[in-house]
């Protein structure tokens, strides 16, 4: 077992501040990591929530498909951003790659191994590289429990019982996450939500994991609070060598973190690229809509308008097709029945579009 | 070196002065605090240890004077008696010549026992099942709240009188019938509390650090389902005195050579007519458990489980 | 066209209004002397965290406190009437007639056990003399005009039925059915999906176009602000702390605050290796710093900050609260003053009403 009371930066490069100019490339490269090694890859995932009624409540009425056939590969260190709106199916998404939800089908791999294969011991042992922050600092804390508690329980768990060696190792942890160690008696309801959110995270980093999946960690905080958070996951990414799923919903914050970006609609995955590359031209007209939507905190940029009519449809009845035809400003005759599979549309670039070519980046310019 | 990064990274939250200025309160405390803010619930808690106290103590007190004696009949009320013991018979005697409060507080004494004892069976049953069927869900649970309706549709009370008649009127067989008909409630509560919990996000959490399910409920789940199971057991305690007393006042509770409050009713009502009074003071004491049990239930709940109400000052 | 849009004075003016509220754990002055106005047909955006007051400045002008909040101080005319004299007759009358407001949660603000029709037709004949009927007929109209489709049968919907960005179109046809000279909208698309926030924002701005109504847009998303408003009013800890017209706001901001939230967000067009940061959090308003509130967290603190900053001109129609110069320089008085000498100078250079 390792040792877990010095928590050590892993190289040289955590004393630096900022991560200067750096590609997510050339930091992994800097720590001696291979990025492109994949570290989590999800393979044909699919998760329905049956709904149920009738006597007894037994019958199968229809099905929730909140992730229906989903592929990507997480490399590792990079951050791999997943936006989408209600109902995509994102949350879920994380929520089984985590295993606290169980599949419908499908496989995830980590580090090679399949995660839904393993027993309840090697469960645990690889829950130690696979973390979480959750989105509500208010409910992801035990207000039963001290802040020293809470973030010590993945050490206890795990094997460290002696309980100075821990309280020392999370004293190192708060200190980290910029809290002052000297509150590790103290108890939630003391802390504002940004040090809550901070508290969560040190939680994640206490087992020394290599994936975190971030749900939503910044929308339930104020925006000036906000960009604390995401600079300090930014920093703890170098410093631990994390790999990261950031799941969200407001795209402006995930193309921030992200090296790549996924976008998925209503169980799917409709669109995936490298980061710039998605938003200076998506090739998805839902990713243009959703683009286009983002209001920018500039009066004098003007940019092309696309407003979707209608309301997102249910998950439990998605259209025929292609998902989004109902809403979709460019849809055909072939959209209605044949659904479009996630393909290659030029340098690794993926999207789930007949007419994916045909889609024109959003036009914007500033006016005086 | 890792210490300048975390002083710098330390310095751009800078946020946390204002924590040192508030006492460290755990979650506990701050419930503690706030269930001596709420006076009538302190009221009702006193209520209850006192008699709890008294019914303890008078009778061993009060000693040969809660026999029937001739000599005694009708004395009037006395701390001492002639001989310089002290009697405690505050409210005099009987006709029979019994000390009246001594008996009075002897009779709470085995009602409370009852009630409290009662409770426990139910919170024992009640938790047990609640639990399972929250934290398993599926089909146990299903299965588990088909044996709540099961149980629930059955007449409790004409178990527990034919519970009582087959096993005898002792306080045991009182005990145990109540608490077997009564723990539905203690495991609807509970398995509510529990299926909401599951999807707690701290909950979600601790099974992500890899907690064992016996942890897991054990320190995330069982705790805050302890909040409304204190409050149903202190109502729960009010409930089984008062079904205790209604059904030894008819006859089909313990025997009425046995003292409890509802064997006193009922040995009061025969006698209605010449010693009106004596139907008063068991009356009185049922109202008081009842009462303080309800504030005390009051308080707990607020305590336990507070909605952030700003209070005006 | 009401007395004032005649004069050409301001729809809505809130002078010093000062909203406290009295708790076991102290008083917390959730509004502490905001002035600002609305003219005709204009769209005051008012941005601010939480904790800032916003939603209660919004409540306040409603008269929708209730304890332990009250209104200590100020005035809010509406057309040169002070809403706060008004009794509570009147001040029902104006509700809902020329002043509505929408919620930022659809679900909690409709009645589950009226349909939409219903809802809105008690609105309207509450403030008109229309019949039941004539109340529907205009539910259905208004329905059409925020673009739900298939109007009538909507009407008889239950909020349930209804998804969310259905349900904020209803609150806005609900709210603008009378026909309001002043729309007080609270986060009216924080709880919505993007796609379905650009819809709303198109029906309120066709709508005001139409009807040339005033918005007073209460929001935290600066994006939201700078698509819809023509002026900018900046809350924090219960004060104004800049205000000015959009363009000025965005582009050239003078408050640290301001500067600092602007620096901060993620933009969608731009991408920065590193993020601004406002250290520190937003004080507790049980335990708020003497002088400037902000001096805590500010980058540019001196030590005349100890000393209640003056809210001043620092630009054609744009005010600050701070004591840097109109050019981001350390006052005329001194960095160092203090005491009578600072407030003196503070005094001289302030627009706000005492």
């Amino acid at each position: 077992m390792t040792d877990q009371t010095t928590i050590a930066p892993a190289t040289e490069e955590a004393g630096t501040q900022t991560s200067g100019g750096q590609t997510s490339a050339q930091r992994t490269a800097a720590r001696g990591g291979v990025e492109g090694a994949p570290l989590l890859e999800v393979s044909d995932l699919v998760k329905h929530f049956d709904i149920r009624g009738g006597l007894l409540g037994v019958s199968k009425l229809g099905a929730v498909r909140a992730v229906d056939g989903v592929s990507f590969t997480v490399k590792e260190g990079e951050t791999l951003g997943l936006v989408g709106e209600s109902g995509c199916g994102k949350t879920t998404l994380g929520k089984v790659i985590l295993r606290l939800i169980p599949p419908t089908s499908g496989t995830v791999t980590f580090e090679g191994k399949p995660l839904f294969d393993l027993n309840a011991r090697q469960l645990k042992a690889a829950r130690r590289d696979i973390q979480v922050v959750f989105q509500d600092p208010y409910a992801s804390l035990n207000p039963r429990m001290s802040v020293g508690e809470i973030v010590g329980e993945g050490l206890f768990v795990h094997g460290m019982s002696n309980k100075h060696e821990r309280e020392s190792a999370v004293r190192e942890l708060l200190k980290r996450v910029g809290l002052n160690q000297q509150h590790i008696h103290r108890y939630p309801h003391e802390f504002s939500g940004g040090q809550r959110q901070r508290i969560g995270i040190a939680r994640a980093l206490a087992l020394r994991p290599k994936f975190i999946v971030c749900d939503e960690p910044v929308s339930a905080l104020d925006v000036s609070i906000q960009s604390q958070v995401l600079n300090l996951l930014s920093d703890l990414q170098d410093e631990f060598e994390l790999t990261y799923l950031f799941i969200a919903h407001n795209l402006a914050v995930v193309r921030h973190l992200s090296s790549r970006v996924g976008v998925m609609y209503l169980g799917k995955l409709v669109e995936l690229a490298d980061a710039d590359q998605l938003y200076q031209n998506p090739k998805h007209p839902y990713t243009k809509a959703l683009l286009s939507a983002i209001p920018i905190p500039d009066p004098t940029v003007r940019r092309e308008r696309i407003v979707l009519k209608g309301d997102l449809p249910s998950p439990a009845n998605p259209p025929s097709g292609c998902r989004f035809h109902t809403r979709c400003p460019m849809a055909q005759e072939i959209c209605k029945t044949d659904e479009p599979p996630l393909r290659d549309v030029g340098g690794g670039h993926m999207s789930a579009c007949h007419f994916a070519e045909d889609v024109t980046p959003l036009q914007a310019r500033r006016s005086a | 070196m890792a210490d300048t990064t975390i002083d710098v990274r330390q310095a751009q939250f800078d946020d946390t002065e204002d924590i040192d200025r508030t006492e460290v309160r755990s979650y506990w405390q701050l419930a503690r605090q706030r269930f001596v803010h709420h006076r009538l619930a302190v009221a009702g808690a006193i209520t209850l240890v006192a008699l709890i106290v008294l019914s303890l103590v008078v009778p061993a007190i009060a000693g040969d004077t809660l026999r029937v004696s001739a000599s005694r009949s009708f004395a009037p009320p006395e701390i001492f008696n002639d001989e310089g013991d002290m009697t405690l018979a505050i409210l005099g005697y009987s006709r029979t010549g019994y000390n009246i409060f001594g008996v009075l507080m002897a009779a709470t004494g085995t009602s409370l026992m009852i009630g409290f004892a009662a409770v426990l069976i139910i919170v024992i049953i009640g938790v047990s099942v609640g639990s399972v069927a929250g934290f398993a869900g599926g089909w146990v649970d299903n299965v588990l709240m088909r044996v709540v309706d099961i149980a629930l549709a059955l007449p409790g009370l004409f178990i527990i009188i034919a519970f009582v008649a087959f096993w005898g009127a002792s306080i045991w067989s009182i005990i145990i019938a109540i608490g077997i008909t009564g723990w539905t409630l203690a495991a609807r509560l509970v398995r509510a509390e529990f299926l909401s919990l599951r999807e707690a996000d701290y909950v979600q959490a601790a099974r992500a650090l890899g907690a064992s399910p016996r942890r897991i409920i054990m320190r995330h789940m069982l705790p805050p389902a302890f909040a409304p199971i204190i409050v149903a057991a202190s109502l729960g305690v009010a409930d089984s005195v008062v079904l205790e007393a209604a059904l030894s006042f008819l006859g089909f509770g313990i025997s009425a050579d046995q003292a409890s409050l509802g064997t006193l009713l009922n040995v009061a009502f025969e006698y209605l007519n010449r010693e009106p009074y004596l139907v008063l003071f068991p009356s009185i004491v049922l109202v008081l458990i009842v009462l303080a049990a309800n504030f005390l239930g009051d308080g707990m709940r607020d305590a336990l489980d507070p909605r952030q109400r700003v209070e005006e000052r | 066209m009401t007395a004032s849009a005649r004069s050409g004075g301001p729809l809505l003016e809130i002078k010093g209004l000062k909203t406290h509220f009295f708790t076991q754990d102290g008083t917390v002055k959730a509004v502490d002397g905001v002035t600002f106005e609305i003219g005709h047909g204009q769209t005051l955006g008012v941005v601010g965290e939480s904790g800032c007051g916003k939603s209660i400045t919004s409540l306040s002008v409603m008269r929708l406190i209730e304890r332990p909040g009250k209104i200590v101080a100020g005035e809010i005319l509406l057309n040169g009437d002070d809403l706060l004299t008004a009794s509570d007759e009147e001040v029902r009358e104006i509700r809902g007639d020329q002043v509505s407001m929408i919620f930022q949660e659809p679900m909690t603000s409709l009645n589950p056990v009226f349909t939409c029709g219903e809802q809105i037709s008690e609105a309207v004949q509450q403030h008109t003399s229309a019949s039941s009927r004539e109340g529907m007929d205009r539910a259905i109209e208004m329905l059409g005009v925020v673009g739900i489709p298939d109007a009538k049968r909507r009407a008889h919907e239950y909020p349930h039925q209804l998804s969310g960005g259905m349900r904020q179109r209803v609150m806005i046809a609900m709210a603008l059915s009378t026909d309001p000279d002043l729309l007080i909208a609270d986060e009216p698309t924080t709880a919505l999906d993007v796609t379905i926030q650009a819809q709303i924002l198109e029906v309120m701005r066709d709508l005001r176009q139409k009807n040339r109504m005033a918005i007073m847009l209460i929001t935290h998303d600066l994006g939201v602000v700078a698509e819809m408003a023509d002026e900018v009013v900046v809350m924090y800890s219960g004060k104004v702390v800049e205000r000015g017209d959009v363009r000025t706001i965005f582009g050239n901001p003078h408050h640290p605050y301001t500067k600092g939230l602007l620096s901060s967000i993620p933009r969608l067009d731009e991408r920065v290796e590193r993020l601004e940061v406002i250290k520190g959090t937003v004080p507790s308003p049980y335990n708020l710093p003497t002088g400037c509130l902000f001096k805590r967290r500010c980058p540019y603190r001196m030590p005349i900050c100890d000393v209640a900053p003056p809210y001043q001109v620092v630009g054609e129609e744009h005010a600050s609260r701070c004591w840097l110069t109109p050019a981001g320089e350390a006052p005329d008085v001194g960095a160092d003053a203090s005491g009578e000498e600072a407030e003196r100078a503070g005094e001289l250079l302030t627009v706000e009403p005492r």
